[in-house]
């Protein structure tokens, strides 16, 4: 069976997601509870801000499988709803059908941290 | 109005008359009072208070303050301290960038509580209102006030940092003014550098809560002392922070500020600063050290936002997920450890705790508190309420 990691819709007022972390890689055995990615949310992204309203999240593997594609690196802007990632339930299973359904996920809001994409001195 | 400052109003560059109407209806300014343009905005007329500027057309209300048998409309003044001349707007309530803004009733003489905010975003909003003009905040005080807020920019007012700008003596001032001003000698410095740099020096060698303040009001001149009470957030307390290697001192300067600041600035902040994490019992001694410190000089009572510790947003089934202590990674469990000890702090000090997270529960805070910091107007408008109850108890 397929199954589809999305950019989640965690909250309603959300446009996209900032890839900040990536924890998993393609090819890797996704166990329950394994780290996935971490997302920065700015709520005010349209205009720079003085203080701009960002949220962090984990997205975390709710069920197991195997992670055959993985389209997300540390800075990417993903919009609401884009598939981040491909896993298959069985090691060989081809990739190219339609997923069944959504990965299972946990969500939870994280603290910033040093091994962000936002948190790293850029020019 | 506005006016260029001299003494009594030391530094404050702003000083604006609102006038609050006591009834509503339709405003209709005087066409001969005002020739429009920059002759609105910079020209200077004789304050007589027999000139009439402007009529209201009353609605069929009555008035809005419930003051019955007059039609004076009330006073609300407004001051500030100017970041900089330069960085300025022509329209509003204190435009501009102000390090320091405040705003009181004018038209008494009573005595009255001075709030001083030196809270982060979550305060501000609540002290200075949508048009940072303090509006809100006097339509929801019943007595009179002085409300003064101070800019958090670049900055983060936590609490090492406001004690140590307390404790500081001119040698002090002038050794951080030496060390910042050679950052800036780089041969790299921008305008951003320099601008971020000022706003810095002018935070890190005054100390907002060592000042007093003059009130003009429709009687005269009076002396306000130092704030009665001080508004802290407790959003504002990171559990890393920046120490300066060799003078010592606390910094914390948010991502989104550090945008601000040019190449010479970027450089000084990383090789003359280490990271010093804080433990939740480090926060508990920089609040009781500031309290006890800040309170023993000039008698001032503190009140500190919680933070609000259940987003919604989050869909966890199981914490094995994650490393413990669960405090280091969790925002909401983070918030939750932060506001324990901050009632285990409120029963060993005069403190009083406005409770944004009780608050964000009756409210919803995925609705009114969607980032976990920033908040709608009627969140906004429920903390005011318990600000200025604790205010009127003072």
């Amino acid at each position: 069976m397929l199954l589809e990691l999305k950019t989640p819709q965690i909250m309603p007022e959300m446009k996209e997601a900032r890839i900040e972390t990536v924890y998993a890689r393609a090819g890797q055995a996704l166990k329950v509870g394994d780290r996935i990615l971490d997302v920065s949310i700015d709520l005010g992204s349209a205009f720079q801000q003085n203080c701009p309203p960002i949220s962090y999240y984990r997205l975390v593997a709710r069920e197991k499988g195997w992670l055959r594609e993985l389209n997300a690196a540390p800075g990417d802007l993903r919009a609401a709803g884009d598939v981040l990632a491909r896993v298959s339930t069985e090691p060989d299973e081809p990739v190219d059908a339609p997923a069944d359904r959504p990965l299972r996920l946990a969500t939870a809001g994280i603290l910033g941290h040093p091994m962000m994409w936002s948190a790293k001195p850029r020019p | 109005m506005r006016l260029l400052g001299a003494q009594p109003f030391a530094h404050e560059r702003a000083l604006q008359v609102a006038f609050a109407p006591r009834i509503g209806g339709t405003l209709r300014i005087n066409a001969a009072e005002s020739g429009g343009g920059f002759l609105t905005l910079l020209g200077v007329t004789d304050w007589n208070p027999g000139d009439v500027i402007a009529h209201i057309e009353p609605s069929e209300a009555g008035p809005v303050d419930g003051t019955a048998g007059t039609d004076a409309a009330r006073l609300l003044l407004l001051a500030g301290r100017r970041m900089s001349w330069a960085v300025d707007v022509d329209d509003g309530l204190l435009p501009g960038w102000h390090i320091r803004a405040r705003a009181w009733w004018g038209d008494t003489n009573d005595e009255r509580p001075t709030l001083l905010s030196v809270g982060f975003c979550d305060a501000t909003g609540v002290i200075r209102g949508e048009t940072a003009g303090f509006v809100e905040m006097f339509e929801a005080a019943t007595f009179p006030a002085q409300v003064v807020h101070v800019s958090e920019h670049p900055a983060t007012p936590c609490a090492p940092f406001l004690l140590e700008q307390f404790l500081r003596t001119p040698a002090d001032h002038a050794a951080i003014a030496a060390d910042l001003t050679q950052a800036l000698s780089s041969t790299a410095t921008t305008s951003d550098d320099l601008i971020f740099g000022g706003a810095l020096l002018a935070q890190l060698t005054h100390s907002p809560m060592r000042d007093t303040y003059d009130l003009l009001t429709s009687t005269g001149l009076r002396r306000q002392k130092h704030a009665d009470a001080i508004l802290l957030s407790l959003g504002a307390e990171a559990r890393s922070i920046l120490r300066h290697r060799t003078l010592g001192y606390s910094l914390q300067i948010l991502a989104h500020d550090l945008r601000a600041a040019g190449p010479a600035m970027r450089a000084w902040l990383a090789s003359s600063f280490e990271p010093a994490p804080r433990s939740f019992d480090d926060i508990r001694r920089d609040y009781t050290r500031l309290m006890d410190t800040v309170g023993a000089a000039t008698g001032a009572r503190f009140l500190i936002l919680n933070r609000m510790s259940t987003s919604g947003r989050e869909d966890i089934a199981s914490y094995a997920a994650f490393d413990a202590p669960l405090g280091d990674t969790l925002a909401n469990v983070a918030a939750k450890e932060m506001n324990l000890m901050l009632h285990e702090l409120a029963d060993e000090r005069d403190l009083f705790i406005v409770d944004v997270d009780a608050a964000a529960a009756d409210l919803g805070g995925a609705a009114h508190v969607p980032d976990g910091v920033h908040q709608s107007a009627a969140m906004q408008a429920r903390l005011r309420t318990s600000v200025l109850e604790v205010l009127a108890r003072l």
